[in-house]
């Protein structure tokens, strides 16, 4: 346990020196790409002694740690305003569609690759493979207006982008759901396939218990390990995912701050937005671990 | 039969990109009259909204993208297999602490990191590719050290050692050789992954810039015109898919015939 903590503590350090480290590779001067030309002298001492630039890179980094131990994380260049009140305002947002799509996501994957599995070599599982495979090279870029052009334009039962409307969540949501979907479905069926044969299934069976306990007790439990992985790995390019689906449906999220941030030349809210990003995806795959030692039997609990 | 199909895919695009090149097709010629017109007898796929031919630009597109794709692929490749070479070859601290670097930089998930170093570099399709290969080098420094690791306590490379073979010579006869297949099947994967990670930049708006034509790109102005011009955010991510779907069947292929699970 111990370890872990320190292994976890280094890339977390890590995580932090890489985007403190950010900054200093714009090329040039960082203070005269986001001031631009028409800024005094003045402005430019000013502003290089606001964000640190001014001090050795060992200050810097210290500085930048105490400031976000406080959880400051400076001002935004472009608005003025606290970062941490733009993350705190925009975050929730993404989490809220991360969370739904991760429900959609297992939600149509886990059922769709029991029944591929329990069809397995017949038509059906034919059919689930070949869309979930199809579905799995989509981008978000592709398959968010495919999903647009289809329910907001042609059908018109949900609104095309923003998020003035509760069912404006919908279409975002699927985009990143679906996705997550089909790898499940394909990893579903693969690891359910793998058990099915296995002597505790005959058992079970032997017992007399009903298919549905033999499937969804006995098998599903064994298979459900490999599937707490790839759902814990796919929550990265879930968050990664946020940032371009939340640009297509103008989501305010933190994914669409970021692209804003970036377009604006806001360093400092880029280097929050992907600090927070990363950060909460270490956190993500720490609590799957948890959840994976506890799902499984032979892993102990140090 | 998939590999026929994944090949014919593939060839089809290098043949129209050629024809393209022959007849001297120009993606950046701009006709008022036809701004954002359907597909018809002049221009084949439709135009784009400043009237350019969208054959034209996704056929440029493709060349860029492929170009990217195999740049990045051969630089990542090349850092991430010395990197895991050295860690899987040497164990103890040398692999603890570049295994630890590796750790940091999959904290990040997917393009995230990518998006960051191309924003604090600045667009343009050298940045592009520098911040690509950043981020890419890792998948191949874990696999190559995870392979490299088991492969180091095998008989032949120990007895090559106890014979006196220098470590270069170890690596590279010995090791390397039995690396290449899966690098290879590693390599046409990530091919496709290039490709939408550089389609995803440029679609944010931080890879290609206006007016050189790119997958990425054209989807961004494909959506905002989504309601005027539907067929042009259709053509553009069915091109877009069918590329991406026929390296990932050629590397299922590969995958398969170089037997790359039993081997290893």
């Amino acid at each position: 346990m111990i370890k872990r903590l320190t292994g976890l503590g280094i890339v977390i350090f890590g995580v932090l020196l890489l985007t403190f480290l950010l900054i200093h590779l714009v090329p040039g001067d960082p203070v005269e790409v986001m001031l631009g030309d028409s800024a005094t002298a003045a402005d430019r001492v000013q502003m290089r002694a606001e964000l640190g630039l001014d001090q050795t890179l060992p200050q810097q980094f210290c500085r930048y740690l105490g400031k976000l131990a406080q959880a400051d994380f400076g001002l935004s260049i472009h608005t003025k305003t606290p970062i941490i009140t733009l993350i705190k305002t925009r975050f929730p947002a993404t989490l809220k569609l991360a969370a739904l799509a991760l429900l959609i996501g297992i939600g149509i994957g886990i059922p769709l690759g029991i029944y591929a599995a329990l069809n397995a070599e017949q038509w059906q599982d034919f059919v689930v493979t070949l869309v979930s495979v199809r579905l799995s090279a989509m981008p978000a870029f592709w398959l968010g207006p495919i999903l647009m052009l289809l329910f907001a334009v042609w059908l018109g039962w949900l609104p095309v982008s923003g998020m003035d409307t509760p069912s404006a969540i919908v279409l975002p949501a699927l985009t990143l759901g679906l996705g997550l979907s089909a790898i499940l479905t394909r990893m579903t069926r693969t690891s359910l396939l793998e058990v099915l044969n296995d002597d505790f299934i005959r058992t079970a069976r032997a017992k007399g218990l009903s298919e549905s306990s033999v499937i969804l007790g006995h098998a599903l439990r064994a298979a459900l390990l490999p599937i707490i992985t790839i759902v814990g790995l796919q929550m990265g390019s879930l968050l990664a995912g946020t940032v371009i689906t939340e640009t297509i449906f103008s989501w305010d999220g933190i994914g669409r701050l970021l692209v804003e941030s970036i377009e604006q030349r806001d360093y400092p809210v880029t280097q929050a937005c992907v600090l927070v990003i990363a950060l909460s995806y270490v956190l993500v795959n720490q609590a799957t671990d948890l959840i994976y030692r506890w799902a499984d039997p032979r892993v102990q609990l140090a | 039969m998939i590999k026929k199909f994944a090949i014919s895919i593939l060839v089809l695009w290098i043949g129209a990109v050629l024809l393209g090149r022959l007849v001297q097709l120009n993606p950046n010629l701009i006709d008022l009259n036809a701004i954002l017109s359907a597909p018809n007898a002049h221009y084949y796929l439709g135009a784009d909204d400043l009237g350019r031919s969208i054959a034209a630009r996704l056929l440029r597109g493709v060349e860029v993208s492929l170009l990217v794709a195999i740049s990045v692929t051969v630089v990542t490749m090349i850092c991430g297999v010395f990197v895991g070479l050295l860690a899987g070859f040497y164990g103890g601290k040398v692999d603890q602490i570049l295994m630890q670097i590796t750790d940091i930089f999959l904290a990040f998930p997917g393009i995230l990191l990518a998006i960051a170093f191309a924003a604090v570099l600045g667009p343009g399709i050298n940045n592009l590719i520098i911040a690509l290969c950043l981020t890419g080098w890792v998948s191949y420094a874990r696999l190559t050290r995870g392979q490299t690791l088991s492969l180091r306590n095998r008989q032949h490379v120990q007895a090559a050692e106890s014979l006196g073979a220098t470590v270069p010579r170890l690596i590279l006869r010995h090791i390397l050789p039995l690396l290449a297949s899966i690098l290879v099947v590693e390599a046409t994967y990530s091919l496709a992954s290039v490709i939408i990670a550089e389609a995803s930049l440029s679609f944010l708006g931080l890879g290609i810039q206006a007016p050189n034509a790119s997958w990425g790109a054209m989807l961004r102005d494909a959506v905002r015109y989504m309601l005027v011009a539907p067929h042009y955010v259709l053509i553009v991510g069915l091109s877009l898919m069918s590329l991406i779907l026929a390296i990932n069947l050629g590397g299922d292929y590969l995958r398969d015939r170089l037997d790359v699970k039993t081997k290893l």
